[in-house]
């Protein structure tokens, strides 16, 4: 026992010894913040985008959408029990996915086509072919112990899930088996992102915590401190160099990855919501983030200003997506509506 | 649980942490100057590509209704 206890003290002190250690590389190279190198940058001005659409279809709130790698097509997922695939061109609907469950939170196009995913508090992934007649159901994921609240696909083959077990997982679709499971969050993983190389991907959780992952050797390469409550969504920035985070604290922060800390925080003293769902635009200047206070506020990436705003839900927004060519916003709603801005 | 598999637990525990931690420890690191110099060069080369930055003409805009033309 005292062996025991001698060990433990000492990697106890191990631990608090590297601690200190990062916290002062960090320091190190933090010459600076980015708001003020933005100081030259010239502003964006009010920006000021339409609703183009309403999307009516869902009977009940709207956790999650996803653009299909069109740019056209989008799925939505409601806990009505359906998910729904929009021709976001003409409004119309193409497809209705009815789920065995309806506590779905999260959904996802694959990158063909071919294929959505969705999960929720069935703790189970399922993955649907919707090019087939009727849609089909491919698989189902069954090995996380907490409620899926997130997932990507790498391919048809592959996909990324994140869940309240405190675990994300990478699946290999032939077999339906885990191929890696990513520990190290100590509270439940709300939200993750895939990197544009697809080599990398980030997590947020219930920890307040970030974490980057090599997705082949299955580690935890970096984790990112600074949110005082739940990251509930998180992106890359399209170089692949920075991430973004949303939290219950209701800020935004960006972290850049390679000086390995937060290097501008997005919050504003009016806005006492918690932030549920975050996009960019293409060349990363712009954050939509969508809050509980019903609206998508807009920031200045660079500046660290509240540029603009997406009015027009009546409850809160969940979920924002912008999809590849950048060619708009879509927000959806606990009012059960999605709407397409630009 | 008995305390000594309860006391191992906490030492596999804690080796686990030391090892995240040297991971993480290890990384080099740059300037934030130079990570913001390069996100900012990043938005303004891509800046003029940015739809949502620049707007869209009427006529190239996916989602705006078309409302129909009527020759009179």
């Amino acid at each position: 026992m005292a062996a025991e206890k001698a060990e433990i003290d000492a990697l106890k002190k191990e631990c608090d010894g590297l601690r200190t250690k990062i916290e002062a590389a960090r320091k190190a190279v933090n010459d600076g913040s980015m708001s003020a190198a933005a100081g030259g940058v010239a502003s964006v001005g009010r920006v000021q985008l339409k609703n183009r659409k309403t999307l009516k279809g869902h009977l009940a709130k709207i956790y999650s959408l996803h653009w299909a790698a069109d740019s056209r097509q989008m799925v939505s997922a409601s806990q009505d029990g359906k998910l729904l695939i929009w021709d976001c061109f003409t409004g119309n609907k193409l497809v209705a996915v009815p789920l065995k469950s309806a506590w779905v939170m999260s959904v996802a196009f694959a990158p063909s086509g071919n294929l959505v995913a969705s999960g929720g508090l069935d703790n189970m992934c399922t993955v649907y072919n919707i090019k087939a007649a009727s849609p089909k159901t491919l698989r189902e994921l069954d090995a996380h112990t907490g409620y899926l609240s997130c997932c990507r696909f790498l391919s048809d083959s592959e996909i990324l899930t994140a869940s309240g077990d405190t675990t994300c997982c990478l699946w290999d679709l032939e077999t339906g088996k885990q191929k890696t499971v990513f520990t190290n969050h100590i509270g439940d993983c709300m939200s993750l992102a895939l990197s544009p190389d697809q080599n990398t991907f980030i997590s947020g959780a219930c920890d307040s915590l970030a974490k980057l992952w090599d997705l082949r050797e299955g580690t935890c390469k970096q984790t990112f401190s600074g949110h005082t409550s739940d990251i509930n969504a998180i992106a890359f920035f399209p170089n692949g160099h920075a991430i973004v985070t949303g939290s219950d604290d209701c800020s935004c922060k960006m972290y850049d990855l390679r000086s390995d800390q937060e290097v501008i925080g997005y919050q504003d003293s009016s806005l006492n919501a918690g932030v549920t769902s975050l996009a960019l635009s293409n060349s990363g200047r712009l954050i939509f983030a969508g809050y509980d206070d019903f609206n998508c506020h807009i920031w200045d990436t660079l500046k660290g200003e509240k540029v603009g705003v997406l009015s027009g839900h009546d409850n809160r927004v969940s979920c924002t997506g912008v999809p590849e060519d950048g060619m708009g916003v879509c927000t959806g709603s606990w009012d059960s509506f999605l709407k397409l801005w630009n | 649980m008995s305390s000594k598999a309860h006391s191992s637990n906490n030492i596999a525990h804690a080796r686990r942490t030391v090892q995240q931690l040297r991971i993480e420890a290890s990384i080099e690191r740059i300037k934030v100057s130079k990570a913001s110099a390069d996100l900012m060069n990043y938005c303004s080369e891509h800046g003029r590509n940015d739809p949502l930055l620049m707007g869209i003409p009427a006529s190239d805009n996916p989602f705006k209704d078309k409302k129909p033309c009527t020759i009179l």
